[in-house]
């Protein structure tokens, strides 16, 4: 005889998330430290190169890279800026 | 609806078997007679072949009957008029079951039977099917919501569940509806109660969830409360599991109970506390590991990028012996009644030994301790990481002695685990690893090794004979890291 | 990593595209992660591991090396 048991999942299907559209010629774009070592010379090589190609830039970080963004800081970056780069990962 | 006899009886009963022909053949003679059998239909159109009945009796579905009116034994009968009893009788009473027929008109040819006889105990009484039973009527009443899943009759339960990803790779008990339910009958919140969102992709863990997981984990059902405290408290935004769950570093939840209850259901605050052999202790953290894993959908080498880890991701939980302690319990100092019990988490290594065979005095021992703590993570990194200390009964005893409460101590800790600027800096004593030497003005100038006296948490349990204490180093601590939290057992209850 | 994806995707939902920069080792684990929380084509970009003990002068060829990708990641209309 089959055994039932109750699923342990959290029983989540991810609906599947549109992306937003692509940013546009000239964007502001906000480079988003996640603070860990080495990630801000990274930003820095990126700032001087995004500014050589006529984006505009903005530094920012979060305050730490153990926990998602605060949603203040979010929306904050929402609002001055067209696109998000968050760097560095490892 | 007219007034009629329901009688209830199984094919295993021999007073049943007794009864049933007389009952058959006044149902025959047009009397308002109803027979439900509680056993199978085979079972059943076996004893009828048997019996020689007029009729096979219908089947009692469910044992929804046997359980409405739940007589101890069968065969029963009852008198009922409109749904609602009259009257029963159960086992065979000759005289008692001729006044109950009269009173529908009906007069019993009881004359081939006994007197007396006791009958057998009603199937709706057996542990099993209760269980069955109760199972049923939770997924009625919505108590239990979860999906099904179907181990198939080829497949072995155990095997099925680790290729389906759903342990930490030690077997887990197959959380089937009955065992379950078990495991909800000892929380008064509802089943559906959301006690945190789990991540790293927010789950809702209900105490459903919870308790599913509680029973994979093989807690004894009397712990789920303390269970369903741990992942209120590890889901507090302070306590950064997210952070924890994906960091390489090897830090996991420890769950410390300090309180009276911990010893109500049995966890062990004694000798070999940390180790194995108590059931509560070694399935509570492992059953907020279950949640992690299962609720979170955290899993090893994709969201859980941990380099090593280390055991106590398994589970890590203890609880605080309060017998001897030398100052108030955890739990207590941090604002929780000395009657009820809190469940404190700490983002934590494996713990460390911490010997001292030889001091009589507190400062001496202290002295020791934070030889200990300085070297969490690494002697010359500071201000990263908090740390708990636990304090084994031969230690705690020099501090009981001299009256130190957990503040002084704390206090002597903090000091003690100062150090000169110059030993922290990079470069220093060959080790690249350190303070960053533009921060060193004054070589000699103390550096406080934690980033405040109540950044050392103490904590009390061990066995009677041995002069030992355990350091745990923790994960990043404070504003950028995970802060210890509780929740409260009794929230749960 | 994964507190990052999380914050790509709030800024995907708040209409801005956000491309997470992160070092190769996590590029099976963000393929999984992307497609658990239902956006596969999360936008990420990678440099070669490791990256803690890296000098200045090579982490700034690592960032020249992967501005163009960054760019057109951001660029992307959506599919």
């Amino acid at each position: 005889m089959a055994l039932e048991i109750l699923d342990p999942t959290a029983e989540q299907t991810a609906v599947e998330r549109p992306l937003a559209p692509g940013m546009p010629a000239g964007a502001r774009i906000a480079l988003l430290d996640i603070r860990k070592p080495r990630g801000d010379v990274f930003l820095d090589t990126v700032e001087a190169t995004l500014v050589e190609r006529g984006f505009s830039v903005e530094r920012t970080a979060k305050p730490t890279f153990t926990k998602p963004a605060p949603p203040d800081l979010r929306s904050e970056i929402a609002e001055r800026c067209d696109a998000v780069i968050e760097a560095l990962a490892d | 609806m007219a007034p009629e006899l329901l009688v209830l009886v199984k094919h295993d009963c021999p007073v049943c078997d007794q009864v049933l022909p007389v009952f058959d053949d006044a149902r025959a003679g047009g009397a308002p007679v109803r027979i439900l059998s509680q056993s199978s239909a085979p079972d059943t159109a076996e004893q009828a072949r048997r019996l020689g009945l007029g009729e096979v009796p219908a089947l009692d579905e469910d044992l929804e009957a046997s359980v409405r009116y739940d007589p101890d034994a069968v065969p029963a009968v009852l008198l009922l008029d409109g749904g609602a009893e009259r009257g029963r009788v159960e086992g065979l009473d000759r005289a008692r079951l001729s006044a109950l027929a009269a009173q529908v008109g009906t007069t019993l040819d009881v004359s081939g039977l006994p007197e007396h006889r006791p009958g057998c105990a009603s199937k709706a009484r057996d542990p099993e099917v209760a269980a069955r039973l109760a199972a049923r009527a939770a997924r009625r009443d919505g108590r239990i919501r979860s999906r099904v899943l179907t181990v198939g009759v080829l497949e072995d339960v155990h095997e099925a569940l680790h290729e389906r990803g759903l342990t930490d790779g030690l077997p887990v008990v197959p959380p089937t509806p009955e065992r379950v339910v078990a495991m909800l009958a000892h929380s008064s919140r509802s089943p559906q109660d959301l006690v945190g969102s789990v991540p790293p992709y927010d789950g809702e863990a209900t105490v459903e969830k919870v308790a599913i997981n509680a029973v994979m984990a093989g807690c004894p059902a009397e712990a789920l409360p303390v269970v369903l405290a741990a992942v209120e408290a590890a889901c507090r935004p302070e306590f950064a599991l997210h952070g924890l769950i994906a960091t390489t570093h090897p830090a996991g939840p420890t769950v410390i109970v300090s309180g009276p209850h911990a010893d109500r259901i049995g966890m062990n605050a004694g000798g070999n506390s940390l180790g194995q052999g108590n059931r509560a202790n070694l399935t509570i953290g492992r059953a907020l590991q279950l949640v992690v894993r299962n609720v979170g959908g955290s899993r090893p080498g994709v969201e859980d990028r941990a380099a090593h880890g280390q055991m106590g991701k398994v589970g890590s939980c203890f609880a605080e012996r309060l017998d001897g302690m030398p100052w108030a319990p955890l739990g207590v100092a941090r604002g929780v009644d000395a009657g009820d019990t809190a469940v404190v988490l700490v983002a934590t290594e494996a713990p460390r030994l911490v010997i001292d065979q030889l001091a009589r005095e507190p400062e001496a021992l202290a002295a020791s301790f934070a030889l200990a703590l300085r070297s969490i993570a690494h002697p010359k990194l500071v201000l990263a990481m908090d740390g708990l200390l636990l304090v084994g009964p031969e230690h705690g005893r020099v501090f009981a002695a001299a009256g130190w409460d957990r503040e002084r101590l704390c206090e002597e800790l903090f000091e003690r685990t100062k150090a000169p600027a110059g030993e922290l800096a990079r470069g220093a004593g060959g080790s690249a690893e350190g303070i960053d030497p533009k921060w060193v003005s004054d070589p000699a100038m103390p550096v406080q090794k934690f980033a405040a006296a109540d950044r050392i948490l103490l904590a009390y349990a061990g066995g009677d004979a041995g002069l030992f204490s355990m350091v745990f180093g923790t994960w990043v601590a404070g504003e950028v890291g995970s802060t210890p939290v509780h929740a409260r057992v009794e929230d749960w209850l | 990593m994964s507190c990052g994806l999380h914050d790509v995707l709030a800024f995907e939902r708040a209409g801005r595209p956000a491309v997470l920069v992160a070092s190769d080792v996590f590029v099976q684990a963000a393929a999984d992660q992307a497609v658990r929380l239902g956006a596969p084509g999360a936008r990420r970009v990678f440099v070669a591991h490791p990256i803690q003990d890296r000098s200045d002068e090579e982490m700034r060829a690592l960032a020249v090396g992967v501005v163009d990708e960054l760019v057109t990641a951001l660029s992307r209309p959506l599919t």
